[in-house]
């Protein structure tokens, strides 16, 4: 078992690399290079609405300087042959110099670096909310298949999953934050924030959180809902569970005890894309409710032809999708002893 | 008083096209230590009439619409689910036909042994791998020790259904079903699996039902036979009997489709002619009617009442005399 999930990291290092490669590729590929491409744009930005704010505060696609020009240049090796930028370039990735941001004018990673704690914390509470709900409650409809309970929450859930998430957050903050105000507008800590003790502290980022987490679980909840419903209900009528009763267990003993953990496998099969997605968040939630995290960075910099962070928010998310498809794998192994990764072991 | 008596049980199946009549009428019994063969063509109702004494129809669609399943004196139809729950697996054990999913593929062998011996007698840990063990070895499986940590998907077919019988002999149970044990299995291991079935029945004394559509097995295995046809009993007799003298024209029909050494090489396998009625348009009267070379207008208007030959052979045919001249 160890030595298949030392394999599976060290898989880590080629597929990156290969990330790497097409991402390399892409900054060369973008008709015009990304130099040409930014000074157009910065050109037409300045000739079109002069005068005229983008929607996005900051400050535009403003004129680069020579400076800058020369700098993305250097950074992306446009002054030597391919193979050896390419080497240089993933140099300075490893080495988490991912350039720097035109429109922050700072490090990309100092940019980042800023979202990433926000983003995660967001991701990591919408994975254990959705597991923690998903998971009991796919389990109760499966067990109760059929009944009011089931028909109900089915319901609940498919409302849910309709309309979109914006929707869900526009609604959830004209409701519950901009009426009731039971809610803050937004934001993802208040104002006063540093002066507050620990204890308010946590209170503050939870009242600040629950709004947005709503938002983005109402989207996530049929799908592993009723994937875990189906699976637990396939693994019902699996004749182990035949055996089991016929052995003499009771049947909530034989769910719990036999068809549970064959149910979560393809659970456990889509965790890791699940952290990758939520990780990156949505930009649309994260404008809604005013959150500084990676969506809408990543939509700002795209809109705002911030081409260093792009890249870098490409490199990072490949690296986070990697990392997600490998947790996957280590869940699946731990829940399926049948999976044994290209081993000489009997099985398979 | 026989140990086990299917009385009268008739099964239906709630599907797309309404409730059909999947057993109608099945009797049977099975006295203390014998082996009972059931036998007939797939989807007759072999496995249904199991699971309908184990109390294991598939929930909901599967119901018991009448008659009654007596173990031991006491009515398992209408028993309360934890008086069933402990008949099951300690007094009455089933192995299924499919050893590759019959276990759960998630837990070592070892676990699932253990559950079977704890289900009803609960025990130190050292004592239920004693036990463990020592079911491995009676069921033939070489390595114990090592196959108890080992999953399922480790283990060939043969070894999957010596797991499953040696959990089903935890208990030591009364009656024993096997519902065709050994058809997914080769031949050599068939074999196999057999002669640990007759050992283990010959040194327990367990009752054992076993139901198969190899005649080639019943008359190696069994006592008494029930052969059954579209879901009723057609016939039932000792073993030695039912062979030198069938007496339903399906059992006939039956017993000369056994290819034979004897044969002229090279000729055609006798078969019953037609096929058996689908189960939603079950025909009145004799179901067996539309195939059977005898059958008179009488047939497929009556249905056949079970008649009792003579102490312990029966047989559900209008025309058995007929089919006994010819
Ligand atoms: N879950 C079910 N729903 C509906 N009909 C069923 C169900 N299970 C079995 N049946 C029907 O009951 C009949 C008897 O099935 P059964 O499995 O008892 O046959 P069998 O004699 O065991 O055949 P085989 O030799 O193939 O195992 C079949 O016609 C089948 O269509
Ligand atoms: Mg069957």
């Amino acid at each position: 078992m160890t030595s298949y999930f030392v394999r599976r990291f060290l898989l880590i290092l080629p597929t990156f690399l290969g990330v790497t490669v097409l991402v390399f590729t892409l900054t060369r590929l973008v008709p015009g290079g990304p130099i040409e491409r930014m000074l157009n744009e910065a050109a037409m930005a300045g000739a079109d609405n002069a005068g005229a704010t983008s929607g996005y505060d900051g400050h535009g696609a403003g004129a680069l300087s020579d400076q800058q020009i020369e700098e993305l240049k250097a950074y992306y090796g446009f002054d030597k042959p391919v193979l050896v930028a390419y080497a240089d370039w993933l140099g300075k990735v490893l080495t988490l110099d991912l350039g720097t941001s035109t429109r922050y004018s700072e490090p990309v990673w100092e940019t980042v670096k800023g979202r990433l704690p926000i983003s995660i914390f967001y991701g990591v509470a919408t994975l254990i909310l959705t597991y923690g709900v998903c998971v009991p409650l796919g389990i109760v409809k499966a067990i109760r298949h059929k009944t009011a309970f089931d028909n109900l929450s089915s319901a609940v859930v498919f409302f849910g999953y309709a309309i979109p998430s914006y929707v869900v957050a526009i609604a959830l903050l004209t409701g519950f934050a901009a009426n009731l105000e039971w809610f803050p507008l937004g934001g993802f800590v208040s104002d006063d924030f540093d002066d507050l003790s620990g204890l308010e502290k946590a209170g503050d980022v939870a009242s600040h959180a629950v709004l947005p987490l709503l938002s983005y679980m109402a989207g996530s909840f049929a799908v592993t809902t009723l994937l875990m419903k189906n699976s637990l209900m396939d693994n019902l009528a699996a004749e182990y569970v035949r055996t089991a009763i016929a052995k003499g267990m009771n049947f909530r003993a034989a769910v719990f005890g036999h068809a549970l953990r064959n149910s979560l496998i393809p659970i456990a099969t889509s965790f890791g894309n699940n952290i990758t997605l939520i990780v990156t968040g949505s930009f649309l939630i994260e404008k809604i409710f005013n959150i500084d995290g990676f969506g809408l960075l990543g939509f700002e910099s795209l809109v705002e032809r911030d081409y260093p962070v792009v890249m870098g928010i490409l490199v990072i998310s490949s690296l986070l999708f990697l990392i997600g498809n490998i947790l996957s794998d280590v869940c699946v192994a731990l829940t399926d002893p049948r999976v044994k990764f290209g081993s000489g072991e009997s099985g398979q | 008083m026989p140990l086990l008596a299917v009385e009268e049980l008739s099964v239906a199946f709630d599907t797309e096209d309404g409730a059909v009549t999947v057993l109608d009428r099945v009797g049977f019994h099975l006295e203390a230590g014998e082996t009972l063969g059931l036998v007939g063509e797939s989807g007759c109702g072999k496995s249904v009439t199991a699971l309908a004494v184990m109390g294991l129809l598939p929930k909901p669609a599967g119901r018991v619409i009448g008659g009654r399943v007596v173990f031991a004196g006491q009515d398992l139809i209408d028993a309360p689910a934890e008086q069933l729950r402990r008949i099951r697996g300690n007094r009455i054990s089933m192995i299924f036909q499919e050893p590759m999913t019959a276990l759960n593929p998630v837990q070592r062998i070892g676990r699932q042994l253990a559950e079977s011996i704890t289900l009803h007698e609960p025990a130190a840990t050292a004592a239920v791998t004693r036990r463990s063990l020592a079911l491995l070895e009676q069921v033939g499986i070489p390595a114990a020790e090592q196959r108890l940590s080992e999953y399922p998907h480790q283990l060939s077919g043969g070894m999957r259904q010596r797991v499953m019988i040696a959990m089903a002999l935890a208990s030591s149970p009364d009656v024993l079903i096997a519902d065709e044990p050994t058809t997914a299995l080769d031949v050599t291991i068939q074999a196999q699996i057999l002669e640990v079935l007759r050992t283990l029945q010959r040194d327990t004394g367990m009752a054992v039902l076993f139901i198969t559509h190899d005649l080639g097995v019943i008359a190696e295995l069994c006592s008494r036979v029930v052969v059954m046809y579209a879901g009723r009993v057609a016939e039932q007799a000792p073993v030695e009997p039912l062979f030198r003298a069938p007496r339903h024209p399906y059992t006939r029909g039956l017993l000369a489709s056994i290819p034979r050494l004897q044969d002229e090489p090279k000729t055609h396998l006798t078969t019953i002619p037609g096929t058996v009625p689908a189960i939603g348009e079950l025909p009145p009267g004799c179901r067996f009617a539309n195939r059977c070379p005898l059958a008179q207008a009488l047939c497929s208007e009556r249905t056949p009442m079970l008649e009792t030959l003579d102490a312990n052979r029966t047989v559900a045919c209008h025309r058995w005399r007929e089919a006994v001249a010819s």
